[in-house]
């Protein structure tokens, strides 16, 4: 498919999607908030993940640093909410100059483990702030419906969406490319690599940053070990890896199909589904490594021998 | 006289061992420099040391008469310093169009910065190195001899002032050989000064105005191919020492 025509598609699937909370159940709205939100984090994720190549688990962190922003804001300032986000995202981009400095040297392995500890940090830290409510947290002002929040999160994904889609056709974004293949060669062809590894992470946790702050004001409440929580730093890895790291509209399809599976699986046996899930993602990468948006390029082409080829490089 | 790249006194050890050992020589521009010597010579160590790659222990390097051995790999290539790597470094996820854009992207003056135009000037590159044909596949479907092809265009296509050649002819036919010598030549005729490292002497003597011979990571001779060539030390150090 041309990029044009997955584009009008996307439109449309957005403007569907934006009706939702008028016809649809609340269960089903709350659910397509947390959708939305996990969809947003796991393309953010792919902007540095995907794209730079650089696999980081300090994504929670602006995250969580979003979510502050407001809550500091609007509970300590009596500041508006958009005054908040912007609070937020300050603090996060502030955090990811500051931190990609040293940390964004480090390749593969060493990256991830670097970033891993920073949540535990941001947790003590946050802990000890008065401003920030310690480890009590902070309570939000309440406002009620769920519509707003789903409209602004189905408008966040779409902006991180389309951010990504020109990330994907630019100068900017063909010098990530370069160094997630090859960094020393992409420096040799005079691609800046410090000044582009820093950039992308700063542009992934501004929208990390105000998925983090839609998500606290929807919950009214924000304590330091639900804001850093580095396991929704794993859930954004799997979705983007599950659905096509690097590709444009992969981490999207991740996030809905597994939010939808492990919802489903919750409202039934609660025991088994998170062994089912576990189940679901090792078959994954056993049978789809380069995720789903790869699947359906290649088994057109190749069939079920995609499956057997995949195992093989496995050496399972 | 007019030199575009000039090395004075380079040294560089890693730890213990010196890989480059004092080493002084001047590139005029639009000539062909040929770099030989056996394997372990430093030749790929000196190519690193120019473009960037690798920081010197000891002494300099001037680019249009500018010190440069202190900026960072990506500055050298926007002053118009390009080189290919001996151990082939594509981006093996991109197309092979792609690779070279990337080039053109990002390259020294007048690149294009558009994506279409940058392909546009990618194909013309993949034209003039004969590869144009395997556009539209991923890198790592190339096998060897492509491969050097795709790092010959991706360096050129950042239309460079100075281009540095690592083995762009090992694991060539005969034919293969003509052809790239006679793309180099076409190169060197668009006024782009080149650095040469090689192996296959019939390509070495052909291309090169001056050749310099490395052994040990010291400049064992530099002059006239004819001339180099028939030095003893330089038979010595390529032939071991000849019997009494």
């Amino acid at each position: 498919m041309k990029l044009g025509l997955k584009l009008a598609l996307a439109a449309l699937v957005v403007g569907l999607l934006a009706t939702v909370p008028w016809w649809g159940s609340p269960v089903m709205v709350q659910f397509g908030i947390n959708a939305l939100i996990l969809a947003t984090l796991a393309q953010s994720w792919n902007i540095i993940g995907g794209y730079t190549g650089y696999p980081s688990f300090g994504n929670s962190v602006f995250y969580g640093l979003g979510g502050y922003g407001v809550a500091i804001a609007m509970v300590q300032f009596h500041l508006p909410f958009a005054v908040g986000l912007l609070l937020g995202v300050f603090l996060a981009v502030l955090f990811a100059f500051l931190l990609g400095l040293p940390v964004l040297r480090l390749r593969g392995h060493y990256f991830a483990i670097a970033t891993l500890g920073l949540a535990e940090v941001m947790t003590a830290i946050v802990s000890n702030l008065e401003i920030a409510g310690r480890n009590v947290g902070l309570i939000l002002p309440l406002l009620k419906g769920d519509t707003v929040f789903f409209e602004l999160s189905l408008a966040l994904l779409a902006v991180t969406t389309i951010t990504v889609a020109w990330i994907s056709r630019s100068r900017f974004g063909f010098g990530l490319i370069a160094i997630r293949e090859n960094e020393e060669a992409a420096a040799v062809m005079a691609v800046n690599t410090t000044l582009y590894k820093i950039l992308a992470f700063a542009l992934c946790s501004a929208f990390a940053a105000i998925a983090g702050g839609i998500h606290a004001y929807w919950i009214t409440y924000l304590d330091p070990s639900s804001a850093f929580d580095i396991t929704l730093n794993v859930k954004m890895i799997i979705m983007a890896v599950f659905g096509g790291a690097g590709t444009i509209f992969g981490p999207v399809l991740g996030a809905f199909a597994l939010s939808a599976i492990s919802e489903i699986l919750a409202s039934k046996v609660t025991s088994l589904a998170s062994i089912f899930f576990g189940l679901v993602i090792v078959a994954a990468v056993v049978f789809m490594p380069r995720g789903f948006a790869d699947l359906v390029r290649r088994f057109r082409q190749q069939r079920w021998r995609y499956f057997q080829e995949n195992i093989k490089a496995h050496r399972v | 006289m007019d030199a575009i790249l000039e090395v004075r006194s380079l040294t560089k050890r890693f730890h213990g061992v010196v890989a480059i050992d004092n080493v002084t020589f001047t590139l005029e521009r639009n000539k062909i420099l040929g770099l030989i010597g056996p394997n372990g010579a430093g030749k790929t160590t000196l190519v690193s040391l120019v473009s960037g790659t690798l920081e010197p222990t000891n002494g300099s390097v001037l680019f249009e008469g500018a010190l440069i051995h202190q900026l960072p790999a990506y500055r050298r290539g926007l002053l118009g310093i390009a080189r290919t790597f001996q151990v082939m470094r594509p981006f093996p996820g991109l197309t092979v169009v792609d690779n070279v854009a990337v080039g053109a992207l990002f390259g020294a003056a007048n690149g294009s910065h558009k994506l279409s135009g940058a392909q546009e000037e990618a194909h013309r590159w993949l034209k003039f190195v004969g590869l144009d044909h395997r556009a539209a596949q991923r890198a790592d479907a190339l096998g060897g001899p492509d491969r050097k092809r795709l790092e010959l265009a991706k360096a050129l296509a950042m239309r460079p002032k100075l281009l540095l050649l690592d083995e762009v002819m090992a694991g060539l036919n005969h034919v293969e050989i003509e052809e790239v010598i006679s793309i180099i030549k076409k190169v060197r005729d668009q006024g782009i000064s080149i650095v040469v490292i090689e192996h296959v002497m019939k390509a070495i003597q052909s291309l090169s105005d001056q050749l310099l011979v490395l052994h040990h990571g010291e400049k064992i001779a530099e002059g006239k191919p004819e001339d180099v060539l028939s030095k003893d030390e330089v038979i010595t150090a390529y032939l071991g020492r000849k019997r009494s």
